[in-house]
């Protein structure tokens, strides 16, 4: 309980440290807010001066970041330059899609990645594991954006079996969750067999057998759970990794989640929404390294013997 | 990796080395036409009489793309920017990450809780994500793009000198070279370099690979190289909007990437394997 917390604390921390660096990273941008806004050239200054004001743009720069802070503590996350729509409702909106496909993409990752890689381990030096083992490879080496094309070339434009572009059905999702999932799945093979190989050569499997506990209880129940730290600390790198490429597969796709909004909305200097989606992704990664330590205390007894130091 | 030797060094596979030799050719060729002035219009002349034109046409090996530019001298100029991006990154991520990790693995506890703090923002943010920030910031372009990657990929590396420095301060040796009156920071420093050594060179050939597929993904998205800059990102981005019309520039800058990715991360298997004999006897 007492490690549950100083986590909690600790991740507070880097989160606050996370709002100072993405606000004054996007402040410190050359190019005006007011110049995307309106045309400074051809505007008169008063106007400029008057838009200033109103968006905060005239006060310190501290009193801007604490109207920042408080602002995202109480929910007001401000106007998109662009659109004129509540930032919360711009991420209310695309939010949905994002978690959907990062959603299906995890469990398509590790559904398909830890019975691969334990069967994989089982088999070890078989056809299935020499097979596993090359498509995990291709799949690591080949760029996500570039299987997308290659995706939507072959499946989508010459043998026209699902749609490319949009996210008007279930079927929409299919090719984006199917390419986001390839590499962490390829990725969780690789790591669920060498940890299973590890555990096979541990002494208790000798003891279990001589037991006389079954195979299958062996192999399924015994080594997988042993197995389950390593595979455990990568899902928490996969969220980081998950969520960067999430932004590139949504723009590939026109799937209109968080990622083809940030985008949108660092290329047209909508910092407003810029800063709240920099954040909200970067909570995202701080509250999933913070869960995957507690997990990880909770899979490995060892951990949780050598006191508090991994905090 | 599929016979190993029971004893002594695994050799690194000589075909990877061949096949990289290949590619480093092939870039530095590129990085060559370049960077000369009266040769780079080869990448970058359009031609609009003769778009699209297939491979094997004549004067054109591997085609023409939509501007009618030949398609072989950009994939050779986008495999040379790749390169030295790769490059790049690595060596100044390395150089950070060796700083810190050794600040934070020497300087006490608070250090070590400063450097852990510093990783952990750095990482809150995906590698992709802080590096669009660094180009909204920078302009974009591949400056922007190997600043932005090497700030970001220091973390990884930082953690593990780390590691090696905390595990090092503890050792027998180090108390002993201490009562001979050697001083610690001198002592941990000398074999901190050799047993970081095996670890640099994997990570290096890692950093190469991910800093590769960051540029490109980043061209892609318009915030990398920018036109008419030959980058295997930018001719994937305008190959993708005439899929329908032509598929090779696609392909063939897409198989080229991914076979210099797969290259790097056999040599980095292979290098571990080499220096990691528990690693080896999992395979």
């Amino acid at each position: 309980m007492r490690f549950a917390l100083q986590r909690l604390a600790y991740a507070v921390l880097v989160l606050f440290l996370a709002s100072v660096v993405t606000f004054f990273s996007m402040r410190v941008t050359p190019g005006d807010v007011t110049a995307s806004i309106v045309n400074v050239a051809t505007t008169p200054p008063e106007v400029v001066e008057k838009l200033k004001e109103q968006l905060g743009l005239n006060l310190p720069i501290w009193q801007q970041y604490w109207n920042y802070l408080t602002g995202m503590v109480t929910g007001h996350l401000g106007v998109s330059l662009v659109t004129k729509l509540p930032v919360t409702t711009l991420i209310a909106n695309s939010a949905s899609y994002t978690v959907i496909l990062a959603i299906s993409a995890f469990f398509v990752a590790f559904g398909l990645g830890v019975p691969i890689g334990v069967i994989a381990a089982l088999n070890r030096g078989g056809w299935f594991d020499r097979v596993a083992l090359a498509v995990a490879s291709f799949f690591l080496a080949i760029p996500n954006f570039v299987l997308a094309l290659v995706a939507v070339l072959v499946l989508g434009l010459q043998l026209r079996w699902l749609p490319v572009s949009g996210s008007t059905s279930w079927k929409n999702l299919i090719l984006p969750a199917l390419i986001l999932a390839a590499e962490p799945c390829a990725l969780t093979v690789r790591v669920g067999r060498t940890a299973v190989l590890e555990q096979l050569s541990a002494d208790y499997i000798r003891t279990l057998w001589a037991r006389g506990i079954r195979q299958v209880r062996i192999h399924w129940i015994h080594v997988l759970r042993n197995s389950l730290s390593p595979i455990i600390s990568l899902g928490s790198i996969q969220v980081r990794t998950l969520l960067g490429y999430t932004l590139i597969i949504e723009v590939i796709f026109r799937w209109p989640g968080l990622g083809t909004q940030l985008v949108n909305s660092i290329l047209h200097r909508d910092y407003p929404v810029a800063q709240a989606l920099a954040l909200l992704l970067a909570a995202v990664v701080i509250i999933s390294s913070a869960l995957t330590d507690l997990v990880y205390r909770w899979a490995d007894p060892r951990v949780r013997l050598s006191g508090s130091e991994a905090a | 990796m599929a016979s190993t030797p029971r004893s002594g060094m695994v050799r690194i596979n000589p075909w990877i080395l061949v096949a990289l030799a290949v590619y480093a050719v092939a870039g530095l060729t590129g990085i060559v036409v370049l960077l000369s002035p009266t040769m780079n219009n080869r990448m970058t002349d359009t031609d609009l009489t003769s778009t699209f034109l297939h491979p094997l046409s004549p004067g054109h090996p591997l085609g023409t793309d939509s501007l009618g530019r030949d398609l072989m001298w950009r994939l050779l100029g986008g495999l040379g920017v790749s390169i030295c991006v790769g490059v790049g990154v690595a060596l100044i991520s390395i150089v950070l990450g060796l700083a810190l990790g050794v600040f934070g693995g020497f300087f006490g506890r608070t250090a070590s809780f400063a450097t852990g703090l510093v990783v952990d923002v750095t990482w809150a943010f995906p590698a992709i994500l802080l590096a669009i920030v660094f180009a909204g910031w920078l302009g974009p372009g591949l400056p922007a793009v190997v600043l932005a990657l090497a700030l970001t990929g220091w973390a990884s590396f930082a953690v593990i000198v780390r590691g090696e420095m905390l595990s090092l301060r503890e050792r027998d040796f180090i108390a002993a070279a201490r009562v001979l009156g050697v001083s610690r920071l001198k002592i941990s420093l000398t074999h901190l370099l050799v047993s970081l050594f095996p670890v640099t060179m994997v990570v290096g050939v890692f950093f190469v690979s991910t800093s590769i597929v960051a540029e490109s993904g980043l061209s892609f998205l318009g915030l990398g190289a920018q036109p008419p800059t030959p980058s295997l990102g930018v001719i994937l981005a305008e190959g993708r909007d005439y899929l329908s019309q032509s598929w090779w520039p696609v392909i063939l800058a897409g198989a080229l990437l991914t076979g210099l990715v797969l290259l790097l991360n056999a040599l980095a298997d292979n290098v571990r394997d080499r220096f990691d004999p528990r690693s080896r006897r999992l395979q």
